[in-house]
């Protein structure tokens, strides 16, 4: 694993098998599919979300909104304007990347701390309006009324709707896409960009990087990634609600990546993971699951702030 | 119409002064420490229901001095334990810190308080409104502004002509420079966080004898806290509390005309602050980049 | 023709002047060096002409046309590498990526979003010209961040270089440097200008070092040139002398 978010062979060939077989493995140890779905639609935000913290080193606190905003997008698209699961997502993916776009340059002139908080308060901008345009949103009721669509390829129908395990590998190859386009992007020259002003920002200006512009495509990518995975919850969930959109789904998405490794391409999806049957075990167990995710906060902040695959890499390194 | 804008303007400014106090003390921490305390809205309601569980032992009065202190204590422990050994590290670690405390606060106060919301009883005598034509300014609201006032200007003044003051002044400028003339930073910091979080636990019992109590009291108002700071200029208390009280108002006079979008407003208050000077009001040069 | 020339260049910071009015002009293929006492406003006048600040007034004028306005990111991308006083790299990848990046930029690849096969090779032969060039080829694939300090600055050099610059601004090539690594930078240093011509502007606290490369010096003191010529003129200058006499642990330092 380098640094640019190259994974070896072995490895990548044993998580893409991993995620192909995941419905047949995961009743075994006493999950489900749809557990499944959660966890690479979580995972593809939090890896969108890591294009930017992890891999350009910008601190984006309101990453939820664009998530929430693709969530919206799709759900409205299905309801209002055609009942068509691909237009669904591409209008999801659109409206939160090109609000997430616009936003952007507004404040990528800012770093550190007070670009997180103005994302924050930003992000809070787009769950009010969730929140409160109740005549088309549903307001706290969340957006209901819409169903994802089965798909027509050709001769043939999937039946997402209906077959959870279609929808999961419908939602398997969408990740796949995604993810396949950031890792080629952070391959590419731009990529190298992108690490040079997560590693030093000055260095990278005086190598004649214009830093502003290059974080705000990178802002801008992020957006339409996670805009993306959002667009795919709300096929999920046949629902969309302004939690999807609220500044606590952002702090879960970023201890997503922490816990996983912010370094590591694959650490967030890892993190999602942990992160999603952690919250559906405790859940199930106490009311006071809320304390326990706090507790869980803390504990990676102070014992795995490299996260969990950068500790083994740490240990490997060695 | 005059009368409902002047009920409202008021109401503005009370909710105004919440904000510039909880603000205030959020841009205390965030200017010397670089720590944006997501827990400060817990820290918040703590001190509202710790006014609760105090009054029928010591009074109203006593629990209006007491609990921001037993707050400002436990704000202490807590930066002792967890936040000190974030100094200086990315500040993703703290704001994820603080964002899990937030978390335990709003659960620990609805596991010990439960989650329907209580009342602060404040004196009978406050409760009484000023006059019959300014039937909807009661005295505890008055009472409420007077306190904020004198809590803003000690803060002030505190920062303004005290030894240490004028270190944390000096410190929020150029940390180095202070550490390097031999002030013991840490303390410094330790001392500075224990006087937001002082000022988080006053608020909490003056929105309690206003609002009641709830365990998202808190958390409720980290966001307008955020736009005050963001309006007024990061890096900057007087803008801070400046911002707060616009917000406030501005809160405040949308109701009476659009109520729909009284909230709505300080964001787009935010969005205007941040075009026109993207610094903020009375943001400074090169702070906070 | 000059490369560089600078013209009236001042900077003050409130009321403190930190450079004032220097005029300078640096001929292509020159090895020029910059002294002065601590103090002086060396840093500053990098900074400058580098565009990590504006000047307060005067003009920077590189290959005949004024830079004065341009941003930083743009004379670097019209020739203009520099060094930092404390090293500048990428400490968590490793040395081969740190000059890919660099190579890549010089290319005019930034905004590409991927590389065929022709392209990542003819990047790689880049990089590899590189290592050689300042001696890393043993380190290519070591964290930037592990190396020792003197590799550290070799990389940070070698990135300079990897722009394949028409000029390079070293700030103190040599700061916090043993003997060895020391006498390592000189030389690559002197290759750089001996046999590739590149103009080089250096700001060196070693005197003897100084002596060694530059074809000719310029003498700051307390934001104004004092002197400027070459390394006989300033050895034999009074006024250099009088403006290190008060200073004489500088001269001596390394």
């Amino acid at each position: 694993m380098s640094a640019g978010g190259r994974t070896r062979l072995p490895v990548l060939l044993a998580i893409w098998a991993a995620l192909l077989a995941a419905p047949f493995w995961l009743p075994l140890i006493g999950g489900y599919t749809a557990l499944g779905t959660r966890v690479l639609v979580l995972g593809l935000a939090a890896m969108s979300l890591n294009f930017l913290l992890g891999f350009t080193g910008v601190l984006s606190f309101g990453h939820a909104a664009w998530f929430g905003l693709g969530a919206y997008g799709a759900g409205l698209s299905l309801k209002f304007l055609a009942a068509s699961t691909p237009l669904a997502l591409l209008f999801g993916t659109l409206l939160g990347g090109v609000l997430g776009a616009a936003l952007g340059a507004l404040i990528v002139h800012r770093r550190g701390i007070y670009f997180a908080m103005v994302t924050i308060a930003f992000g809070q901008v787009f769950y009010y309006i969730a929140y409160r345009w109740n005549s088309l949103t549903g307001g706290d009721d969340g957006l209901r009324g819409f169903a994802r669509q089965p798909i027509a390829l050709g001769p043939w129908h999937i039946d997402i709707l209906n077959s959870g395990l279609a929808f999961y590998y419908f939602v398997l190859f969408c990740f796949a896409l995604a993810v396949g386009a950031m890792a080629l992007l952070l391959r590419s020259p731009f990529g190298g960009t992108l690490l040079a002003i997560r590693e030093n920002e000055r260095r990278a200006r005086f190598l004649g990087i214009p830093v502003e512009l290059h974080v705000w495509i990178a802002f801008a990518l992020s957006c339409l990634f996670i805009s993306f995975a959002g667009g795919l919850y709300a096929l999920l969930n046949n629902f969309a609600d302004p939690n999807n959109l609220h500044y606590s789904l952002s702090g879960d998405l970023v201890i997503m990546a922490v816990m996983g490794g912010m370094r590591n391409f694959w650490g967030p999806l890892l993190g999602a993971a942990v992160f999603v049957v952690l919250q559906d075990y405790v859940s199930s167990l106490t009311t006071n699951w809320m304390s326990f995710i706090g507790l869980l906060f803390v504990l990676v902040v102070l014992f795995f702030p490299r996260g969990l695959l950068g500790v083994a890499r740490g240990k490997s390194a060695a | 119409m005059t009368e409902l804008l002047l009920f409202n303007v008021t109401n503005g400014l009370i909710i105004g002064a919440f904000y510039v106090l909880m603000a205030l003390g959020l841009s205390l921490i965030l200017n010397l420490s670089g720590v944006i305390n997501f827990a400060h809205g817990g820290f918040l309601a703590l001190g509202g229901y710790l006014a609760y569980t105090l009054t029928p032992h010591v009074g109203f009065w006593g629990a209006l001095l007491l609990s921001p202190l037993l707050t400002a204590a436990l704000g202490l422990v807590l930066e002792r334990l967890l936040i000190r050994r974030l100094y200086g590290r990315d500040p993703l670690y703290s704001l994820l810190l603080t964002f899990g405390l937030a978390f335990i606060f709003e659960d620990g106060t609805r596991f010990v308080w439960g989650a329907q919301g209580l009342p602060v009883s404040v004196p009978a005598f406050l409760n009484q409104p000023v006059s019959n034509e300014l039937f909807f300014i009661t005295y505890y609201r008055l009472f409420m502004v007077a306190v904020v006032a004198v809590a803003v200007a000690a803060l002030f003044l505190f920062l303004r002509y005290s030894r240490v003051g004028i270190r944390i002044r000096a410190g929020t400028l150029d940390l180095e420079t202070v550490s390097t003339l031999g002030v013991n930073v840490g303390r410094l910091r330790a001392i500075n966080f224990g006087a937001g979080i002082f000022l988080a636990g006053l608020s909490g019992v003056l929105a309690g004898g206003q609002l009641g109590l709830d365990p998202t009291m808190g958390s409720g108002l980290l966001m307008p806290s955020f736009i005050a700071i963001i309006v007024g200029g990061v890096g900057s208390l007087p803008g801070t509390l400046v911002g707060g009280l616009l917000i406030g108002v501005a809160a405040g006079v949308t109701a009476v005309f659009v109520p729909s979008a009284s909230d709505a407003v300080m964001y787009v208050l935010m969005a205007v602050v941040l075009l026109a000077r993207p610094r903020g009001l009375m943001g400074e040069e090169g702070l906070m980049t | 023709m000059s490369l560089l020339e600078v013209r009236g260049l001042a900077k003050s910071f409130g009321s403190l002047a930190a450079v004032r009015g220097v005029s300078l002009a640096v001929a292509a293929g020159e090895l020029r060096a910059v002294i002065g006492p601590n103090g002086a406003g060396k840093t500053t006048f990098f900074n400058l002409i580098s565009g990590a600040i504006r000047p307060s007034s005067g003009s920077v004028h590189f290959d005949g046309a004024d830079i004065t306005a341009l941003l930083a990111w743009r004379r670097a991308a019209r020739g203009m590498a520099r060094t930092f006083q404390v090293t500048e790299i990428f400490p968590e990848l490793t040395v081969a990526e740190n000059l890919r990046i660099a190579v890549e930029v010089a290319a005019g690849l930034r905004l590409r979003p991927w590389l065929g096969r022709a392209g990542a090779s003819r990047i790689a032969a880049g990089v590899e010209e590189i290592l050689e060039l300042a001696d890393l080829a043993g380190k290519a694939g070591r964290l930037a961040g592990e190396l020792a300090h003197g590799d550290q600055r070799a990389t940070e050099i070698a990135m300079a270089l990897a722009l394949r610059p028409r000029l390079l601004l070293l700030d103190e090539p040599t700061a916090g440097m043993g003997e060895q690594e020391t006498f390592a930078v000189t030389q690559l240093i002197r290759r750089l200008h001996r046999e590739r011509a590149l103009t080089i502007v250096l700001i060196e606290h070693d005197m003897r070092v100084v002596f060694h490369l530059a074809d000719r010096i310029a003498v700051l003191d307390q934001g104004a040139l004092i002197a400027d010529g070459t390394p006989a003129e300033i050895a034999a200058n009074p006024a250099v002398q009088a403006a290190y006499l008060g200073q004489p642990a500088e001269a001596g330092a390394a």
